[in-house]
């Protein structure tokens, strides 16, 4: 049975003659990261905004946390959190104060709320940030405060759209920490992305392009069917290369040694490695097929395919 | 609706305002300055108005006549020898109202035989159609207070008739022009005010992210409506208040009526001025957009509420069309009570309309707030 905590069946949406986002169906299962990738304009965040009940979908159905959105889109609001691209702090209030506010929606105050706001501040790095005005507050910060104020009432379902742009890498990877402790205490999270290398975080991943989905699987799947997998260059003479050649796809002779692909890193591929390494000091470095590789076949082959 | 939600919001709403030292200045020097510029240097108090004078019938209590009006400094007479001469002042802008006194004025006046009222016609210039108006209204008053002198020694009092004033309108017959701008003033600067704040306001929300994160908390459309406008609403209030005690005491203009009717009359009409903020700003996808339309819709505020501009003088339609904004009929209740000292049974007609304006800008508010594109 399945666990599916947002649904979107024959999602679509137009705006006049234009088709934003065309017959879409996705579903999320609980408690994992679901990367949302398309290039700019391809139709993410108009998903996202149908998704939590800010846009009127044009045909489709859609549920979330069981609740069927486009006809009960308020009684959604208290299973989700929401992070926008431009993160919502009000300027002229101070972050706490925008904690109070944002809090007060949703009826925690008081106790309640020192000691759930005390445990975010600690987590996202906060507290000595709480007195400083919205506008004065790094980036990075931001940021991170962003994503605590739509923790704060502990929502089953986060939607972050595009929530590290404009982020430096240091507090990118430090936000992702964060966004992976929110799934690892089964909070399901909903990602649009165009960093593709942050796919990596993620559980599941969805590309869409000019509104149609078009790729639906984990990274690694994605990987397997539009790469050629792993790239592993070992420094190894023919006799050893003999070993594990037969499993790969394709090699090829490089200086010193021999390149292998391998669309999967079976326990057998990786069984036979060991073997190299440990029996007869074979170097090996494996590589994975970047995911702007991945994303470019990906989008040549739905292409031809239209 | 929740009050601890909506509590939240006026909260934030208040402190947002008030921590904005640009909105504060605004709340306070605009509508000060505004009615101190209105009610001294706008002021539409007649004094040294030129009159033209055709006086047709030339007898004593036609000359006395003219003699009164001019006696107090008001008008400064100018004679012309036919009617066409005086129309053709009047459009030439050498005098601002013209003034014709048909044949047998005496005659009619003194109540002497078996004729028509005693007749006489104001012309206005309409360049200073509200000078105008007050000078019109200035002579009727005149004569109201003076018939006795125009009637003839021992005449019977049942024959004397009043003297007919035919003129296109009658506006502000006390002629103080002060009260008259002053209670037009609280029209126009709230009405102005308040949608200029209001628009800005959402929009800028809009803009930063934060009103499509209030959307997808649990706050309903009526909370994020009734948080926005009511401490909005509460501060122009206050600003009433304050404009009220100003127009008092620096310029000696006090409400004729009850200063408490109008200032809750002027609370509620706040809230249905804010109201239509909200729908530009709601109907604007950027800051400099909402302020076109605020200022699209101060043009038609000054030109057809009847803050300057007697409404009665305007063509038919443009009579009709005056009449579909707010500040029209809050400005007719302003001047009532500022001017007239009425109170609620009086103004129940246009109280009515303005609650009516109210709901209707309301619920069309709510409906673009909660509107998913």
């Amino acid at each position: 049975m399945s666990t599916a905590i947002i649904r979107a069946v024959g999602l679509t949406k137009r705006f006049g003659d234009f088709t934003a986002v065309d017959d879409l169906t996705i579903e999320v299962e609980a408690g994992t990261i679901f990367a949302f990738l398309g290039a700019n304009g391809s139709g993410k965040s108009t998903t996202i905004r149908m998704l939590i009940g800010l846009l009127q979908p044009t045909g489709g159905s859609i549920e979330v946390d069981g609740i069927d959105v486009i006809h009960h889109a308020r009684r959604v609001r208290d299973h989700i959190g929401y992070m926008g691209q431009k993160v919502s702090l009000y300027q002229g209030l101070s972050l706490r104060e925008n904690v109070e506010f944002y809090a007060g929606l949703h009826g925690l105050e008081g106790q309640a709320l020192t000691s759930r706001w005390s445990e975010l501040s600690e987590r996202f790095e906060l507290r000595q940030a709480e007195t400083e005005k919205a506008e004065d507050l790094p980036a990075g910060i931001r940021q991170r405060a962003g994503l605590a104020l739509s923790t704060l009432h502990q929502p089953r379902v986060l939607f972050l759209d595009e929530p590290t742009a404009g982020v430096d890498i240091r507090n990118r990877g430090l936000f992702w920490e964060l966004i992976q402790e929110e799934a690892d205490s089964e909070v399901t999270v909903f990602v649009t992305t165009h960093f593709l290398e942050e796919v990596d975080y993620c559980d599941h991943v969805a590309f869409i392009d000019a509104g149609r989905l078009i790729a639906d699987a984990s990274p690694a799947e994605l990987r397997q069917r539009y790469s050629e997998g792993y790239q592993v260059d070992l420094e190894a003479g023919p006799d050893d290369s003999a070993i594990i050649e037969p499993l790969a796809a394709r090699t090829e002779q490089i200086d010193g040694g021999v390149r292998a692909w391998f669309p999967s890193l079976t326990p057998e591929v990786l069984g036979r490695l060991e073997v190299l390494s440990r029996e007869r000091g074979v170097r090996a470095s494996i590589t994975q097929a970047p995911m702007t590789h991945v994303f470019r076949q990906l989008l040549m082959q739905a292409r031809e395919a239209s | 609706m929740k009050w601890r939600r909506l509590r939240t919001l006026m909260r934030r709403e208040a402190l947002a305002t008030f921590r904005s030292p640009f909105t504060v200045s605004v709340l306070i020097s605009v509508p000060l300055a505004a009615l101190l510029i209105f009610g001294f240097v706008l002021s539409t108090e007649v004094k040294g108005l030129a009159l033209g004078v055709f006086d047709a019938d030339n007898s004593s209590a036609s000359r006395r006549l003219v003699a009164e009006l001019v006696a107090k400094e008001t008008f400064i007479e100018k004679r012309y020898d036919t009617r066409g001469d005086l129309q053709l002042a009047l459009v030439a802008g050498e005098i601002s109202v013209g003034l014709v006194i048909p044949p047998g004025f005496d005659r009619d006046a003194s109540g002497r035989g078996n004729t028509s009222p005693p007749q006489i016609q104001i012309l206005y210039d309409g360049a200073e159609a509200p000078l105008a108006g007050n000078a019109e209204g200035f002579i009727r008053s005149l004569i109201a207070r003076n018939v006795e002198v125009h009637r003839a020694p021992g005449a019977d009092n049942s024959a004397s008739r009043p003297i007919s004033v035919v003129t296109r309108a009658l506006f502000n017959p006390t002629l103080d022009g002060k009260p008259f701008m002053v209670a037009g003033t609280f029209g126009f600067v709230l009405s102005f005010l308040t949608v200029l704040l209001t628009a800005v306001s959402i929009v800028n929300e809009k803009i930063t992210g934060t009103f499509e994160q209030l959307q997808v908390t649990p706050a309903s459309g009526l909370e994020i409506l009734l948080g926005k406008i009511l401490p909005l609403g509460a501060i122009f209030t206050l600003d009433v208040v304050l404009m009220v005690l100003v127009a008092g005491f620096v310029l000696d203009v006090w409400p004729a009526g009850s200063a408490i009717f109008f200032v809750a009359v002027s609370a509620f009409y706040v809230q249905v001025s804010l109201a239509l903020g909200v729908i530009i700003s709601a109907t604007s996808a950027t800051a400099a957009e909402a302020v076109q339309k605020s200022v699209m819709f101060s043009i038609p505020l000054v030109q057809l509420s009847g803050f300057l501009f007697p409404i009665r003088n305007m063509p038919t339609l443009v009579q009709w069309i005056a009449e579909i904004f707010p500040a029209t009929h809050y400005i007719r209740v302003t001047r009532a009570i500022y001017m007239r000292g009425d109170g609620p049974v009086a103004l129940a007609p246009e109280l009515g309309l303005l609650i009516l304006f109210g709901v209707s800008l309301m619920v069309f508010a709510l409906t673009r707030i909660e509107a998913r594109a």
